[in-house]
């Protein structure tokens, strides 16, 4: 009886799969080790770059500090050269606009009130900025504000899907391609405007800012007049603070 | 489709029969029909209709007044009302529908299409379907007959049964084959209509029991079974989708006599071979040969080709502001820890070089000159304090006076 109990006849098929799982089982765990190690190399790389970056920024300070310093000395005057970044906010509704305006701020993206998003700055952005010039609110953001944007609400566009920015896997799969692969990456990327500033913005989704805290000054005039409409420059920044 | 194995159906023998050695009948082709529920139930209403009389009311009724409209101006409406007088009736609506004793809306009439036409062939595959069914003692015993006892399935009996001519006898008979349960409940559920089905000579309603087939014509076995409710009899020839699934419900307890089970191949023929009693009719194939999915899916064919199973659900990520989270920042940026603890360094060491130098320039007393100079504020501190009111708790948190 037990020898009979012994010769337990097994279906081929069950043996096949058997040998099938195990060696699905080892290719997984081939496959796991491989990530880690990749993933452990990656935070290395990640770590310089951001080290490298934290010291570009610094540098680029002092050196504004010494050309000034310079000018004054030699008793004539720095000119920093014209910003090459900007952010836009849109501050004002959706209702009574004009269609032609109403397009432009669907190509610039800003399709809701207090939607932002940054800009390279030419001929061509310029132009299309001074045609909505009543509905937004724009100016030079600087490191903190970019930074804080991108961390803060910054999400990515993966798949035509709003993805949020809560692991640098999610940037390194959107913009691998560019070598840009984590967020420090990407913050330089837009604050330089570097060679791929099209594709790094393209792939932030527009910034849904909160309203202001503490207010608006007044919609309808432009920044000039006392109101908040149109370039405020470098007064973007605290503008940023109180929305982000 | 290849020839499988036909299994053997055995024989059930009666009492007082020759004790036989035969082997047993092969189960006929049509018990291996497709079992198609949509078709049965699709034929059964259609065919359910051709038994029907029609009805309908009289051709006259309503219109048997000379009713005429009184017209405007009287203060009533412009129904057709009744002539005459010196009656009730004289002056009330007529013809309407909406009035009293008049004509019904579209008043039924019998040239109302009562029967429906079948396709031949699809009648045919019905009653090959239910037949199917019949073999099932799953889809018997789901349809409520009651069959525990039951020893085989299909029930062959031999053909002595043919010969019964009592109804006690016949009572016997289904006793022995464990049958008697199925047909007790018939006897037992017969009770009253409920609905106006009673008034119209369709009083009493009871559940269906066995269905005994025979083979040869004229046996005597349809009047042995006639008398007892709710079984049916019927010649193998002649079987009809009404008794084999009755309310198009599949699934009939059928007992089938050692004859009558044998001709069903020439009533029926196979896959192949066509009927030799209904002309050009070949049993309709199946959709799938096998239909086991099981043995399909866990086929080695399938399985060689199919991709690891994945169990891991992946969940989105919580979402924390990294401006705020600590965690949070350094996942993103592995700088931040570093560069956090240098700024704070650092900002330790300004504040340090700034309060030193700041303490370099200052212009130093001497040890007696800092000497008078605390003297001196202990005295202001003694002159501020009230000292008739230092005992009290409350006031001294006004004077300022640390105690």
């Amino acid at each position: 009886m037990s020898s009979e109990a012994a010769k337990v006849v097994v279906p081929e098929s069950v043996l096949l799969k058997r040998k099938r799982e195990e060696l699905w089982a080892a290719e997984k765990k081939t496959k796991a080790v491989e990530e880690k190690k990749k993933s452990s190399e990656n935070i290395k790389v990640i770590y310089a770059r951001a080290k490298q970056y934290a010291e570009e920024y610094d540098a680029q300070d002092k050196e504004l500090v010494q050309l000034k310093r310079e000018a004054r000395m030699k008793g004539g005057f720095y000119v920093s050269p014209e910003a090459k970044l900007l952010f836009v906010v849109r501050i004002r509704g959706i209702n009574a606009m004009h269609p032609k305006t109403k397009k432009i701020l669907q190509l610039l993206r800003l399709r809701q009130i207090f939607n932002g998003v940054f800009l390279k700055v030419n001929k061509a952005t310029i132009n299309m900025l001074r045609r909505v010039e009543p509905y937004v609110a724009y100016g030079y953001p600087n490191l903190k504000s970019v930074r804080e944007l991108i961390y803060k609400r910054g999400y990515g566009k993966l798949n035509k899907q709003r993805i949020p920015l809560t692991n640098n896997k999610v940037i390194e799969q959107g913009l691998g391609k560019h070598n840009i692969i984590c967020i420090e990456d990407l913050v330089h990327e837009i604050l330089t405007v570097g060679p791929h500033f099209k594709e790094a913005n393209n792939f932030l989704w527009p910034f849904k800012l909160k309203a202001p805290l503490g207010g608006l000054k007044k919609k309808r005039n432009h920044y000039v007049e006392g109101g908040d409409a149109g370039n405020r420059e470098n007064y973007i920044n605290q503008l940023v603070r109180r929305m982000n | 489709m290849a020839t499988t194995a036909r299994p053997l159906v055995s024989v059930k023998a009666l009492d007082g029969d020759m004790a036989t050695d035969a082997a047993g009948v092969p189960m006929p082709h049509v018990m291996k029909a497709p079992i198609r529920p949509d078709v049965i139930t699709f034929v059964h209403r259609l065919v359910s209709c051709n038994s029907r009389q029609p009805y309908a009311v009289s051709r006259k009724a309503g219109h048997q007044t000379s009713a005429e409209s009184w017209g405007t101006g009287r203060a009533v409406s412009r129904i057709p009302r009744v002539g005459g007088g010196g009656t009730h009736r004289a002056g009330q609506g007529a013809f309407g529908n909406m009035c009293r004793g008049g004509r019904m809306f579209a008043p039924t009439r019998i040239w109302r299409k009562w029967h429906r036409r079948v396709n031949v062939r699809l009648r045919r595959v019905a009653v090959a379907s239910a037949l199917a069914a019949t073999a099932v003692p799953a889809i018997v015993t789901a349809r409520g007959h009651r069959i525990e006892s039951v020893p085989e399935f299909p029930l062959v009996v031999s053909d002595s049964a043919e010969g019964i001519e009592k109804t006690a006898q016949a009572i016997k008979v289904l006793k022995q084959l464990g049958a008697y349960a199925d047909a007790e409940k018939a006897k037992q559920s017969v009770g009253i209509r409920p609905g106006k089905g009673k008034m119209r000579n369709r009083r009493y309603i009871n559940r269906k029991g066995p269905l005994i087939v025979y083979g040869t014509e004229g046996s005597k076995i349809v009047k042995a079974f006639r008398n007892l409710p709710g079984v049916d009899v019927a010649n193998v020839e002649r079987l009809n989708l009404l008794d084999l699934a009755p309310g198009g419900h599949l699934g009939r307890f059928v007992i089938w006599t050692e004859s009558a089970f044998k001709k069903l191949d020439e009533v029926y023929g196979s896959f192949e071979a066509s009927s030799s009693k209904k002309k050009g009719f070949v049993l309709p194939r199946p959709k799938m040969t096998n239909a086991d999915l099981g043995r399909l899916i866990n086929s080695d064919e399938v399985q060689s080709v199919v991709k690891p199973i994945n169990k891991e659900v992946k969940r989105r990520e919580a979402r924390k502001n990294p401006l705020k989270n600590a965690a949070a920042v350094l996942k993103l940026n592995p700088y931040f820890g570093t560069a956090r603890r240098m700024a704070v360094l650092a900002e330790a060491a300004r504040v340090k070089a700034r309060k030193e130098k700041i303490n370099s320039k200052r212009t130093k007393l001497s040890e007696e000159a800092s000497k008078i100079k605390a003297a001196g504020k202990a005295w202001y501190q003694t002159m501020i304090s009230d000292s008739d009111y230092t005992e009290f708790d409350v006031f001294s948190k006004w004077l300022g006076v640390s105690q």
